[in-house]
């Protein structure tokens, strides 16, 4: 939770998600990619390493990928998570408002989305690939979806 | 025996709540189960948000869960966490039957289940109400089958709103006398956590 980790091919990099977004940067020909387990819409003053806000994520992400000789031009987002996980117990809205968050950024930052999957009421793992650039979510009980 | 990491003051007081507590939970359970399940407090750490993740074994696997919250709290919550084959022997145990295999739990399996967290929960807040001299409540349970971290994450979330770590229990359950792979784990949100360690201090 609220770590960043660049993945270069051949790696992998997975993780567990409830109501936090997993974001995917890619540079497809570079195959390099950020994924950012990002927690709170906002950091606000709130304490915390860049990954854990959307605000303070992506622009780290992208400091992180151009470091590593990513181009920015070429990159592409893939997103999951943000779940509501339990209606009746806990806070509902944070789900929502991380990807209503990350996708205004994302917008401002003129990077396209190739992919989704959000909302709903399960938790996701998902598995990136920076060979092949696939981001699996698998939810139990379903067929693990390739975006 | 249960211990706290990195020899915080504030946490140590909390321990002795949640020692007494989980206690209190202990007895409620041998009730309910005919003397066959017992549970200890392991320990109590804080950890960084990132680690959190690395608390918890099953983080990234398929968990059984029972997830209640505490009325009148802004998030906290309590959950019941087991692997798979340990919830249905629990469930069997319960019923006085054999194991199910199928791939879905019963309906019965199901209620066997939260009725055991909705007696380890109200045990629990019962002991906590008295030390703290405030009313905790656990709402209706959850059965929640889940990714552990997801469920975990969700719990986390009202700490992590206002601390750059989190605050993490680890319970030691006994089946039969046999150590098994089940965990009670309690999330109080900022508010109630602070409100425990005043009643501690005022009791001191």
């Amino acid at each position: 939770m609220g770590q960043i980790a660049v993945i270069a091919a051949p790696d992998v990099g997975r993780t567990v998600l409830g109501s936090c977004i997993g974001l995917v940067l890619y540079d497809p020909p570079a195959k390099i990619g950020a994924m950012a387990h990002i927690v709170l819409a906002e950091k606000q003053n709130r304490p915390g390493p860049p990954g854990k806000f959307a605000d303070t994520a992506v622009p780290h992400m992208l400091e992180l990928l151009a470091a590593r000789g990513a181009a920015r031009r070429r990159l592409i987002a893939k997103l999951a998570g943000g779940s509501a996980m339990f209606s009746g117990t806990g806070p509902i809205q944070v789900g929502e408002a991380n990807y209503r968050s990350v996708m205004r950024l994302l917008k401002d930052a003129h990077i396209r989305i190739a992919g989704e999957d959000t909302g709903g009421r399960k938790g996701r793992r998902i598995t990136f690939d920076a060979e092949t650039g696939r981001l699996v979510v698998e939810i139990v009980g379903q067929d693990p979806l390739v975006l | 025996m249960s211990s706290t990491s990195h020899n915080d003051p504030s946490l140590a007081i909390l321990q002795q709540f949640f020692t007494t507590a989980t206690q209190h939970a202990s007895a409620a359970m041998c009730h309910w189960t005919r003397g066959r399940v017992s549970l200890t407090l392991d320990e109590l750490t804080r950890v960084p948000l990132e680690d959190a993740m690395f608390q918890f074994e099953e983080a990234h696997d398929l968990v059984t869960m029972v997830v209640l919250g505490v009325d009148g709290s802004d998030g906290a919550q309590l959950i019941l966490a087991f692997d798979d084959a340990s919830g249905r022997r629990l469930a069997a145990s319960l019923l006085h039957r054999e194991p199910s295999n199928g791939p879905e739990w019963t309906e019965l399996e199901k209620s066997a289940v939260m009725e055991t967290g909705n007696i380890l929960a109200s045990a629990y807040l019962n002991e906590l109400t008295r030390l703290a001299n405030r009313k905790l409540v656990p709402t209706a349970p959850h059965f929640v089958q889940d990714y552990g971290m997801s469920v975990l994450e969700q719990a986390l979330l009202m700490q992590a709103m206002s601390s750059d770590e989190v605050m993490v229990s680890r319970t030691r359950f006994e089946f039969d006398s046999e150590q098994v792979n089940w965990n009670l784990m309690f999330f109080p949100d900022e508010t109630l956590r602070d409100s425990l360690q005043r009643a501690v201090v005022a009791a001191s």
